[in-house]
C-alpha cells in the first residue's frame, strides 16, 4: 500500500514533465526557436537569474551562516523576515514592491537620481527574482551550515586556523553540497519567477513571461516549446548540484 | 608550566579551580558528570571566557581578567585538546587531518615518522569515515602532535573504547607527553583512567576542586567523605575508639570510617585495619571473585571478596584495610585535611 501510493505521487509530481515531452511536435519547437528574437528572453532569463545568484551569494550567505550559527540577536524575527516573502503570494509581492521601489517612493526617487528605475527595467526583473528566490537559498543554506559540526570549527581553530581560515578550510567545504542544492534550487525559482515578474517587471521579457505572452496570443501549442526551453535552461544545474552532492558526501564516506 | 586560576560562571554553579601542571607532568581530574571538568579544560583552551582568573602558558598569558585584561584568542593559544569524538574532518584525508595545522608539511618526514609511531602509517590515504574508533582517536593525536602545541588537554578521550585499547592509547600519550616534555591535563569520569594516565589526581566536583594529590593517596587518604564517595567508597560505618590505636564499629557513632569495596580481606586481621562482623545480605560473582553486602552496625556495605561468601542470613567476618575515618562534618579525621572553602585546594 506504501509502495502504491508512493508510486502514484510521483507519478502525478512528475506527470506535468511527461505531458510536456508526449504533446511536443519537434518541428513546431524548431519553428518557434528560429523566429526572429525568439531567443532575446532565454538571454534575458539566463542573465538575470545568474545576477539574481550572484546577489544572493553576496547577501544570502553571510545571514544563512549568522542564522545557523545562532550569532543575530532575536533569531526568530530575523527567519520571520526570510520566511515573508516565502509566505506571501509572488503576485502580492510583485504589488508590495510598486509602493516599495515604485517610481514615486523614496526609493524609487533615488534610483531615479542614479538615472535607474525598479519598474519594467533589468534592474527590476533581478529584484523581482531576488524576492521570489531568496528564502529558497537562505533557508537551504541555513541548513547546510547547520549541518556543520560547531566542533570541527573550534578545532580548527585550536590548530592554530583563524576564523576566515576555518570557514575557508572547513565551514564552507563541509556546507558546499547543501550550498549547491540551496542555489540550484534558488536558480530554478529565478528562471521560473512570474507572479512578481509580471506586476513590476513585464518587461524586458524574460521566457515565463514568454510563454504567458504566446498562451494568450497564440494559444498552448505555441507556448509549449518554450515551456520546454524553460525547462532546459532551469534544470540542468539542480540536476548537476544534485550529482555534485551526492559524490561529495560519498567521497567522504571513503 | 601550565597555571589557571579561574572561575566559570555556569547555571547550575560556579566553577572556580587553580591549577598548575609542569612539563611533562600529567594531571587528571576526576569528577562526577557535569563536575565543571570541561568547562575547565575549555576555559584554558579559550573556548569559554572566565568570569575571573588568569591562565598562563610557559610564559604567555592566555587570559587574565585583570588589567591588562588579556584574551588570546585559540587559534594563537597553542594549546591542543582532544575530546571524546575525535574532531577529524570528515572531507579531508588521513593525511590532510595530520598537516591541518599552518606551517606543517604534508610530505614531510616528522608526519611520515609520527604517523608510523602512532600505528597509522598504512592509513594516510583513507578517509576518516573508514577509520575505527582506535585509529581515528590516533589520527587526531598526531594531529595535535604535529601542530606543536604548548600543552594537550584531554577531555575524556577514550570513552566507548574498549580497555585494552584505552590502555595502549593511554601508553602512548603518556609517553609522548613525556618525550615532547609538554603539561597534559586529563579529564575522565572513570577513576582507572585518571589514575592510568596521571602523575597527579584532582577530585573536582559541583565546580570546585576538592582535593589533590598522588593518583594513590587521594584513593587511599581521600580528604573528606565526599571525595570518597566518589573515589568509590560505597559504606560509611559508624566507628569509634577501640583498644590501642585501632577502632571498633558502633552503631550511632557520629564518626564513620569510609570502606572501599577493593579495600576488604576476609576474616579478622585486627593488625591491618578495622574488623567489621555483619549479617550477609546479598551475595554476587563479580569479575574473578565475589561482591557481598553486610550488614553492619544498621548500615550496609559492599564487599569484595576472593571467595564465596558465606550464605545469606549468615555471619560473616571481614577486615577492612586501614580505613580512612571522617568527622561529623565530613571531614576526613587523619591524612589531608577536607576544603573549608572552594579556593583552598590546588591541583
Amino acid at each position: 500500500m506504501p509502495v502504491a501510493a508512493a508510486g502514484l505521487i510521483w507519478l502525478a509530481l512528475l506527470g506535468p514533465v511527461i505531458a510536456l515531452v508526449t504533446h511536443l511536435s519537434w518541428s513546431a519547437v524548431l519553428s518557434a526557436l528560429e523566429a526572429p528574437g525568439a531567443l532575446d528572453p532565454l538571454v534575458v532569463s539566463v542573465t538575470s537569474g545568474a545576477v539574481t545568484l550572484a546577489v544572493l551569494l553576496l547577501l544570502g550567505t553571510p545571514l544563512a551562516w549568522m542564522l545557523a550559527r545562532g550569532a543575530l540577536p532575536f533569531p526568530r524575527v530575523w527567519e520571520a523576515g526570510v520566511l515573508c516573502s516565502l509566505l506571501l503570494p509572488p503576485l502580492v509581492i510583485g504589488l508590495l514592491l510598486i509602493f516599495m521601489v515604485g517610481p514615486f517612493t523614496p526609493i524609487g526617487e533615488l534610483l531615479g537620481t542614479l538615472h535607474l528605475s525598479a519598474t519594467n527595467t533589468f534592474l527590476a526583473l533581478v529584484i523581482a527574482e531576488v524576492y521570489e528566490s531568496a528564502p529558497y537559498y537562505v533557508l537551504g543554506a541555513q541548513a547546510a551550515f547547520s549541518e556543520v559540526d560547531p566542533r570541527l570549527e573550534q578545532q580548527a581553530e585550536l590548530l592554530g586556523d583563524r576564523p576566515r581560515r576555518v570557514f575557508r578550510r572547513v565551514t564552507l567545504p563541509l556546507a558546499a553540497p547543501g550550498l549547491a542544492m540551496a542555489l540550484a534550487v534558488a536558480w530554478a525559482r529565478a528562471m521560473g519567477a512570474f507572479g512578481a515578474v509580471v506586476i513590476i517587471a513585464y518587461h524586458p521579457f524574460g521566457i515565463p513571461l514568454q510563454i504567458w505572452t504566446s498562451l494568450q496570443e497564440t494559444g498552448l501549442a505555441s507556448a509549449l516549446p518554450f515551456a520546454l526551453v524553460l525547462l532546459v535552461v532551469a534544470l540542468p544545474l539542480p540536476l548537476a548540484a544534485y550529482t555534485w552532492s551526492a559524490r561529495a558526501r560519498g567521497r567522504r564516506r571513503g | 608550566m601550565l597555571e589557571a586560576d579561574v572561575e566559570v560562571d555556569r547555571r547550575e554553579f560556579t566553577v572556580r579551580a587553580a591549577l598548575s601542571v609542569a612539563p611533562g607532568e600529567r594531571l587528571a581530574l576526576f569528577g562526577p558528570s557535569g563536575a565543571g571538568k570541561t568547562t575547565l579544560l575549555e576555559a584554558i583552551a579559550g573556548l569559554v571566557r572566565p568570569t575571573r582568573g588568569c591562565v598562563t602558558l610557559t610564559d604567555r598569558v592566555l587570559t587574565s581578567t585583570e588589567p591588562p585584561r588579556v584574551t588570546l584568542p585559540p587559534w594563537q593559544r597553542r594549546v591542543g585538546l582532544l575530546r571524546q569524538d575525535p574532531g577529524l574532518f570528515p572531507h579531508l584525508s588521513v593525511r590532510q587531518n595530520l598537516s591541518y595545522a599552518p606551517g606543517t608539511d604534508p610530505a614531510g618526514d616528522e608526519l611520515t615518522q609520527l604517523a608510523d609511531a602512532l600505528g597509522i602509517g598504512e592509513l594516510l590515504a583513507a578517509m576518516p569515515a573508514r577509520l575505527s574508533g582506535g585509529q581515528a582517536h590516533r589520527v587526531a593525536l598526531g594531529r595535535l602532535l604535529l601542530a606543536h602545541c604548548d600543552a594537550l588537554l584531554l577531555d575524556e578521550p577514550y570513552t566507548g573504547l574498549d580497555s585494552s585499547l584505552r590502555r595502549v592509547l593511554t601508553e602512548l600519550v603518556a609517553g609522548l607527553v613525556a618525550a615532547r616534555s609538554v603539561p597534559a591535563v586529563l579529564v575522565a569520569h572513570e577513576l582507572s583512567d585518571a589514575q592510568a594516565f596521571a602523575d597527579r589526581l584532582a577530585i573536582l566536583d559541583a565546580g570546585c576542586l576538592l582535593q589533590a594529590g598522588a593518583p594513590d593517596q587521594v584513593v587511599l587518604r581521600p580528604a573528606s567523605r565526599r571525595v570518597a564517595e566518589l573515589v568509590g567508597y560505597l559504606g560509611f560505618v559508624p566507628v569509634r575508639p577501640g583498644p590501642g590505636d585501632g577502632m571498633v564499629a558502633a552503631a550511632g557513632s557520629q564518626i564513620v570510617a569510609g570502606i572501599h569495596p577493593e579495600r576488604v580481606r576476609p576474616g579478622s586481621h585486627p593488625g591491618l585495619g578495622l574488623v567489621l562482623a555483619g549479617t550477609v545480605t546479598a551475595s554476587r560473582p563479580a569479575g574473578a571473585g565475589w561482591e557481598a553486602d553486610l550488614q553492619v552496625a544498621g548500615v550496609v556495605l559492599t564487599c569484595r571478596l576472593p571467595d564465596r561468601p558465606a550464605a545469606v542470613g549468615s555471619t560473616a567476618v571481614v577486615t577492612a584495610l586501614q580505613p580512612p575515618s571522617f568527622g561529623p562534618d565530613g571531614a576526613a579525621l587523619e591524612g589531608p585535611a577536607a576544603t573549608a572553602g572552594p579556593r583552598q585546594v590546588r591541583a
